[in-house]
């Protein structure tokens, strides 16, 4: 019931949380003392022309009047037109979405698979070598200017070895979108010439995304695999003559992985709506990419459309992720 | 723990002992130095000083050598030089919106915590919304629509990084709260601006400085990467994030032009984790309790 309970109030939460966004991005977009309408009348406009666009957006009414009709049109789904694809905004973002999703996934199973593993021999060789030098690394991968690394793995493996592509998702058509996630789409038509294409585009961007994010899950998996390895029934089964692998396998991992979990439940959110630099020096098709073309327009427009679409992807997720720690942790609704 | 003011110094001498011992730490400690130094000293480390603003056409795109250390730009400029006034602008964006963050968020967590009305609820749910966004993603929306300059950078980055601590400090306060040398002032007839600057002020101190060490990495890291969006300080200012996006179009050729400033901001974010890491094992012996740091 208590579970129950926690689920309701956070998804009621969801709620308030939506709204104030859509406050803050209203008054990023209309109360900032640059003037919206003289960016978008351009710089050759005359105070008469300025006027009457002032008029025809609405920005002479009072901000109250404003404010109502700026969520009146989010609520239909109205986030206006994309200066740089002249679609609507809406409609834009959900069309790029499933390319920034299977990004997410490729990058999030990526660091999981290395940064797992590295958390628990660290863990388990406390203090050693290997502990060491893999905590140089974690704190390390965590420094790394994404963009930076993003470049650098172009130089070298795009340009000086020549075995990646350098951007782009995929040569040609590629496969018939059904999900829009081209490895998927390939996977599910059987079309293994789109698939190979699709992996090698995706593996550098994957990369860079990744590399922060196994630090992240390596630091949680140590402590988490630390906590536990020093806990008392850890102690009784090792005690009990139990074989060391098994204790590893059966009592700690799975207790340990509960913070790791979640960690990369949130990364998963941070990187479905924040991965924007990456996107856009691979010129990956995705939310990101689109919100930095929209940035070099001066799209005020489809900025706070992405703005939002990231916080509202980014909060559900978050939501999701704590919905599932209380089903996998239940000291937790406590 | 202490209020007064010779057991505060003692405490002081005895953290930098501490950090003395750990060597990862005396290595963050280390780098922020370096950075310091080089922006400080940028004109006369300098090995082409006004470089910064000067164009010199014949000597475009020089790989490194004896003459440019790290090579030269697009503009013919020394990459060395214009890396050391780099500096100067990272440390500037990094003081100025980590200090205003927490000017902002310090207050507003301690008046949250302390007084638990309508009022403090209110605050914390205004800064959940603030966090319910990647930084980056707020940051970007403020600059882009205030324009590229290094102080609406500024101000983008105080105003996402403020809640951080207004959190920290909301959590610490509302702990400390119920201390019983807390519950002592207040018996004693202390007013609550007393309460909370000179009693619960000084026990949460070592919780903000650590999160502010962290949150000078990654203050460092957005800015860049806002620089690099083009958000930031127009050209030729020597920004080292859009160094890093102007050094794309002549690759593979000027393979040097992104090296350095890259190398320089991964350092200096890797300066500040560390330090916040060690000053975290030192100042906050709950977590390492917890088992997360050896």
């Amino acid at each position: 019931m208590k579970r129950l309970e926690l689920i309701l109030s956070r998804l009621l939460w969801l709620v308030p949380t939506l709204i104030g966004l859509g406050v803050i991005t209203f008054l990023i977009s209309h109360v900032i003392p640059t003037d919206p309408v003289a960016i978008l009348a351009g710089e050759n406009a005359t105070a008469e022309q300025i006027a009457a666009l002032r008029r025809e957006l609405g920005f002479d009414r009072p901000l109250p009047v404003q404010l109502l009709a700026y969520f009146q049109d989010l609520l239909r789904g109205d986030m206006g037109v994309s200066l740089f694809s002249q679609q609507p905004i809406a409609e834009e973002l959900a069309t790029r979405l499933p390319a920034t999703l299977e990004l997410t996934f490729a990058a999030v199973l990526l660091a999981s698979a290395i940064g797992i593993p590295l958390g628990v021999v660290s863990a388990l060789r406390r203090n050693s070598a290997i502990d060491h030098a893999l905590r140089v690394v974690t704190v390390s991968g965590l420094a790394i200017p994404s963009f930076w690394l993003a470049i650098q793995l172009q130089y070298l493996f795009a340009m000086k070895v020549g075995i990646a592509p350098l951007n782009g998702r995929i040569d040609g058509f590629g496969p018939e979108p059904l999900t829009g996630m081209m490895i998927l789409d390939s996977l599910l038509q059987a079309d293994w010439e789109s698939l190979g294409g699709a992996l090698r585009h995706i593996a550098l961007p994957a990369i860079t995304l990744a590399l922060p994010a196994a630090a992240t899950i390596a630091r949680f998996t140590r402590a988490g695999v630390l906590e536990v390895v020093t806990s008392n029934y850890v102690l009784y089964e090792c005690a009990m003559g139990l074989p060391g692998a098994l204790v590893t396998w059966k009592y700690v991992l799975r207790n340990a992985l509960i913070s790791t979990v979640t960690q990369i439940g949130l990364i998963f959110g941070v990187l479905l709506s924040g991965a924007v630099v990456v996107e856009a020096v691979f010129d990956w098709p995705g939310l990101g990419a689109f919100a930095v073309i929209s940035i070099i327009q001066s799209d005020h427009r489809a900025v706070m459309g992405f703005t939002l679409w990231a916080g509202a992807i980014f909060v559900i997720v978050n939501l999701i992720v704590d919905v599932l720690h209380t089903l996998i942790d239940p000291r937790s609704t406590r | 723990m202490s209020t007064s003011n010779s057991g505060f110094l003692a405490g002081a001498a005895d953290i930098g002992r501490r950090l003395l011992r750990d060597r990862a730490a005396l290595l963050g400690f280390a780098l922020i130095l370096l950075l310091v130094l080089a922006a400080l000293f940028a004109p006369w480390l300098a090995t082409h000083p006004t470089d910064v603003y000067e164009i010199h056409t014949a000597r475009r795109l020089t790989p490194p050598g004896a003459e440019h250390w790290l090579g030269t730009d697009r503009m013919g400029a020394d990459i060395y030089s214009r890396l050391l006034f780099g500096a100067r602008i990272t440390i500037l964006i990094a003081v100025i919106a980590v200090g205003t963050a927490v000017l902002i968020g310090v207050p507003i967590g301690l008046v949250a915590g302390y007084y638990r009305n309508w009022f403090s609820d209110l605050l914390m749910r205004l800064s959940d919304i603030f966090l319910a966004v990647p930084q980056i993603v707020l940051a970007i929306a403020i600059a882009q629509t205030l324009g590229p300059s290094i102080e609406n950078v500024i101000l983008a980055l105080s105003a996402t990084y403020w809640p951080f601590w207004a959190r920290l400090v909301y959590a610490e306060t509302r702990s400390v709260k119920n201390e019983t040398f807390v519950e002592a002032a207040i018996a004693l007839g202390a007013s609550a601006p007393r309460v909370m600057l000179l009693h619960i002020l000084p026990n949460i101190a070592s919780a903000i400085i650590v999160r502010t060490s962290i949150g000078m990495g990654a203050t460092i890291l957005t800015a860049a990467a806002l620089g690099f969006l083009g958000l930031g300080a127009p050209p030729p200012t020597p920004e080292w994030g859009r160094t890093i996006a102007e050094s794309r179009e002549y690759l593979p050729e000027a393979w040097w032009y992104a090296l350095a400033p890259g190398i320089a901001i991964f350092l200096v974010v890797m300066g500040f984790n560390l330090l916040g890491d060690g000053l975290r094992d030192i100042l906050d012996p709950r977590i390492r309790r917890g088992g997360r740091e050896p």
